[in-house]
């Protein structure tokens, strides 16, 4: 399948955090002309399994996204939402939305008129609690459709841009599935001797649990997260963003030193540019709680720089995410027996 | 009866990390009714009602058994102890409170006059009468930690207000159900759990070790039916609520409609949580090992925090019913 | 090895090797060859069968890594951008040495001269992002060519006994641990012990995650340095330990409720033994043993810490007797168990 189809598909998949059923069956899926086994574990994680005889590495992406839920039906009808994963509430008024209630329903989120906004009112953004979703019916008819709890999808639509650039709702991770799921293809054409999982992780944006648990189940020696990093982007603190057009590796603390100079060294061999980023404490991604898992599992995390992340038109290059791939397949095809007993030498 | 169980459990000290006289009440009221019961090194009790079928599932329960309370750690010249919280305790809450320790010493907790600073924990302190060091050192030693002193209100012909409401009414309910439970087909295991006030310690351990196929959470949740509040959006005596969310877990889908559905077998009502706040031991089951399906069954419970946790019995009723029926539909 | 030695030793949090590699060789000699291995979070783990069965596993650690800094970037006149490894206050890096990557070239963090400074730069707190490490470099490709983005950086503070018994170094947080744990593992306990010198306790309590994990005790003893705030009148209510009256023993902190029941015992064996001790006043901070309580089935756990003044810069001061009482304290309670 070609990247941008299963781009846009996935993008277009409900998967928030914790209810990913529907996404997790169209990855794996996805990943099965490529792999050994594929299953769906008992929190929606998805596992791809290409059976190898060296050490036991996961790949790990995450298919949650983020997105709202109903806690409250207003009298008139209105619903009030809570964020399910980090929302920048200022993306919320005017955005369209899905509710998925009894039936799939078109909604907008509204807000109080700014004519009707006192002079303090309008220097701030809107509180949450401010927001309302509107679906266009009778109170009563929304009772009937809707209930406390149900899950509200961010607007959609993936957009093609110049350069080959492309802007989506919820490239914040599918584009990192994308990655994996271009290298568990490219890896039919080339030798390995690492026994690969390929984990499509679930609830990464409230906690890394899935990733904490799908390693639980793996067991594995080493892990490879992917996961979207900041852009430069207008007022972005520059120490702490990439450029767009190529990969970056993190550095510090979380990530295992001799793991990232072989990634170092495998970029450099097949001319693929890799940026450094430093991230002197957490990762804020799966790393975290991979690394964590059972005794320990060594680390190194590799990032696809977006522009806008958690809004629903996050912005990344195709040649990036091509490249990207590229490299993860050339890593994993590289990976020996002897790092195991290298590791901390 | 579970109202007098309820008032048992309510008048056990237990604040987090120094449950054991909870634990010695649970099984005092359980013992007759289950096949195994052990305490671990974090003092959580758990405990086992096997199922009939050696195929069925192994359903994990867990009720916390302690309450927030406040630990001291210093004694002064002067006889009176400062104090720091155990667990979230609200500062505004903690002036003016009667307490007690576990050997029985009682106190009154108050604050010092603001000095135009902040207030902090570091301002409150608690009176037990002493007039000296020596003399406080006699019954309180630093690390000791005391609780709102028992309470039990009843408001109206359902109501019942206490502290410690959080989470005794769920330990209540959890012996109630191991107490009903007839020969079940799956294998069920209670935990009353520790430290879940100052971060669903105990549970993690618990589920590690339980290592369940299925995990329900038991505790209160907060209220959306008094003056000026609104969410979440749950109302007592208007049946148990099930947990689509809060900030330690979503629920598991699978878990949480079969609640749902119990309830309706069960012809009782049930709401429906979103809670925009909080966390509870369910999060640590679906969290353990390779990840469990989990959910939580709450009981509203108004002023949640204050020495006037309230419920209502007929909540408690309903959540017993939707149990039993989860038990034997899963 | 001694105290000195050990502090002298630059480990930050991730970059332990050079720490790990000495223990290593020195816990090799103590333990035998067969018994010493490092894990997959890179901690060092010595396990000593028993000899009598019955007794607990006790498991007894301590943290090897040290905070520290790591390069980011540079500027354009060759000033090296960096951040903290581990929380370190900026304002007590200003006008210190450093020592930066692998060869430890020389550096220093210098600071607006104060008769160029405005009265609000007075006022103003120096950020991270305002701070930099010079190391005399010309322009911004130098810089970064003998330190990358990822060199980490150390205090460079010599060791320096002082006072009545007192000593003022880097990194005396955990190495008075480390230093401990060296001299316990001849302490002869009967049951199957474990000494687990522990990485990146500073950046998250990470190591002994793994650590934890695997060698799953039945009871931990925690050795660490903690925070003492004993001089310059402070208040009684905000002291949390002093420095020069015996090891500190937790009943509580931010991570932690330790077990009441080892609380006790310990303090009993203090008393029994003569041992200096005093109660940790206080719950701040968190450590390892938070970890060691909660991973699988669970475990006993207590922290005996040896306070430190200044904790977490590179001028940490603390009482060479509080760190005997720490040693004194762990055999008698390892002789008991």
């Amino acid at each position: 399948m070609r990247t941008e189809d299963f781009l846009r598909e996935a993008a277009a998949l409900p998967g928030l955090s914790g209810n990913e059923q529907a996404v997790a069956r169209y990855i794996a899926d996805a990943f099965r002309p490529f792999c050994d086994e594929v299953r769906i574990d008992s929190l929606n994680s998805v596992i791809a399994h290409i059976e190898g005889r060296g050490p036991k590495v996961m790949i790990c992406a995450h298919l949650d996204e983020i997105g709202l839920m109903v806690s409250r039906i207003e009298e008139d009808g209105a619903l009030r939402m809570r964020n399910v994963g980090g929302v920048d509430p200022r993306i919320l008024p005017g955005m369209r939305v899905t509710v998925h209630g009894k039936e799939t329903l078109p909604g907008v989120i509204g807000a109080k008129a700014p004519h009707l906004l006192t002079e303090a009112e309008r220097k701030k953004n809107y509180d949450r609690d401010d927001l309302f979703i509107d679906l266009g019916m009778s109170a009563d008819h929304v009772k009937e459709l809707v209930q406390v709890g149900d899950l509200v999808q961010l607007e959609g639509g993936f957009t093609k841009l110049l350069n080959g650039r492309c802007a989506g709702k919820t490239m914040d991770d599918r584009s990192c599935v994308a990655i994996m799921l271009r290298a568990a293809e490219a890896l039919q054409r080339m030798d390995t001797r690492a026994d690969l999982y390929f984990v499509a992780s679930c609830q990464e944006e409230v906690g890394g649990y899935g990733a904490m648990t799908a390693g639980y189940g793996v067991a594995p020696d080493f892990g490879i997260v992917l996961d979207v990093t900041h852009a430069r982007t207008p007022g972005a603190p520059a120490l702490e963003v990439c450029d767009l057009d190529s990969p970056a590796a993190a550095m510090g603390p979380y990530i295992h030193p001799l793991l990232r100079k072989k990634l170092v060294e495998v970029a450099k061999e097949i001319n693929v540019k890799l940026q450094d980023e430093v991230m002197p404490r957490d990762t804020s991604t799966d790393t975290d709680d991979l690394n964590a898992v059972r005794g320990g599992v060594p680390c190194i995390l590799l990032e696809l720089p977006v522009k806008y992340m958690h809004t629903s038109v996050e912005l990344l290059d195709m040649h990036a995410l091509t490249e990207c791939a590229r490299l993860l397949a050339a890593y994993l095809a590289a990976i020996e027996d002897s790092w195991r007993d290298e590791l901390w030498i | 009866m579970l109202r007098d169980t309820l008032k048992t459990l309510l008048s056990a000290y237990g604040p987090s990390g120094n449950e054991h006289a909870v634990a010695e009440a649970v099984k005092g009221l359980i013992a007759a009714h289950v096949d195994s019961m052990r305490v671990d090194a974090l003092g959580n009790l758990i405990v086992e009602k096997f199922g009939t079928d050696e195929h069925g599932k192994r359903i994990m329960f867990s009720a916390h058994m302690d309450h927030i309370g406040y630990v001291v750690t210093n004694i002064e010249e002067n006889g009176f102890l400062r104090v720091n919280n155990v667990g979230g305790i609200s500062l505004n809450l903690s002036t003016a409170r009667h307490v007690i320790f576990e050997n029985g010493v009682e106190g009154v907790l108050y604050c010092e006059p603001a000095k135009g600073e902040e207030k902090a924990m570091r301002h409150l302190f608690i009176d037990i009468g002493a007039e000296s060091k020596e003399d406080a050192e006699q019954v309180v030693q630093l690390g000791d930690m005391a609780v709102y002193a028992p309470d039990y209100i009843e408001l109206g012909d359902h109501r019942v207000a206490s502290p410690a409401m959080d989470d005794r009414c769920c330990c209540a309910l959890l012996c109630e159900l191991l107490m009903y439970l007839d020969e079940p087909r799956n294998t069920v295991v209670g935990v009353f759990s520790s430290q879940e006030e100052v971060g669903v310690r105990g549970a993690k351990v618990a589920a590690y070790s339980v290592n369940p196929d299925i995990g329900v959470g038991l505790d209160v949740t907060a209220w959306g039916d008094t003056p000026e509040v609104k969410l979440p959006a749950v109302e007592l005596g208007k049946g148990a609520a099930v947990k689509f969310i809060d900030r330690s877990m979503i629920a598991s889908p699978a878990v949480r409609d079969a609640l749902l559905k119990a309830a309706e077998d069960a012809g009782v009502p049930a709401q429906r949580e979103v809670l925009p706040f909080g966390g509870q031991d369910g999060s640590a089951i679906q969290h353990t090992r390779a990840g469990v399906p989990a959910g939580c069954l709450s009981i509203p419970c108004r002023y949640v925090h204050s020495p006037v946790e309230t419920i209502d019995m007929r909540d408690m009723e309903g959540a017993l019913k939707i149990l039993l029926k989860f038990v034997e539909n899963a | 090895m001694d105290l000195k030695t050990l502090c002298g030793i630059h480990a930050p949090s991730g970059d332990e090797k050079r720490l790990r590699r000495a223990i290593l060789e020195e816990a090799r000699k103590l333990c035998g060859e067969e018994n010493v291995r490092i894990d997959r979070m890179g901690n060092v783990l010595c396990h000593k069968k028993g000899t009598e069965v019955g007794r607990p596993h006790v498991c007894v650690s301590a943290h090897m890594d040290e905070v520290g800094f790591i390069i980011l970037s540079a500027t354009d006149d060759g000033l090296l951008q960096f951040r903290p490894i581990g929380s370190i206050d900026p304002r007590v890096v200003v006008s210190k040495r450093v020592l930066v990557g692998e060869d430890l070239l020389p550096g220093v963090i210098g600071a607006l001269a104060i008769h160029l400074q405005t009265r609000e730069d007075r006022e103003r707190v120096l950020g991270y992002d305002n701070l930099y490490i010079d190391i005399g470099a010309k322009d911004k490709d130098e810089a970064l060519g003998k330190c990358p983005p990822g060199t980490y950086a150390y205090f460079d503070t010599p060791y320096t006994p002082f006072g009545d018994g007192f000593v003022c170094a880097k990194a005396l947080d955990d190495r008075v641990g480390c230093y401990n744990l060296l001299q316990l593992m001849q302490s002869g306990y009967p049951g199957d012990v474990t000494f687990c010198f522990v990485t990146q306790e500073e950046v998250g309590l990470r190591g002994s995650i793994g650590a934890a994990f695997t060698v799953r005790p039945d009871v931990c003893i925690n050795l660490e340095g903690t925070a003492a705030n004993d001089l310059g009148d402070v208040e009684r209510r905000d002291e949390v330990c002093c420095a020069g009256q015996g090891v500190a023993v937790s009943f509580m902190d931010r991570s932690s409720v330790y077990q009441r029941k080892l609380f006790k015992k310990l303090l009993a064996l203090a008393d029994a033994g003569d041992i200096p001790h005093q109660v940790k006043r206080g719950v701040t901070g968190s450590n390892d043993a938070a970890n060691y309580q909660r991973a699988a089935g669970g475990a006993l756990a207590c922290t005996l810490s040896v306070p430190c003044r200044y904790i977490h810069s590179g001028a940490s001061v603390c009482c060479l007797d509080d760190i005997d009482a720490q040693y004194r304290l762990t055999r008698a309670f390892l002789l008991n168990a």
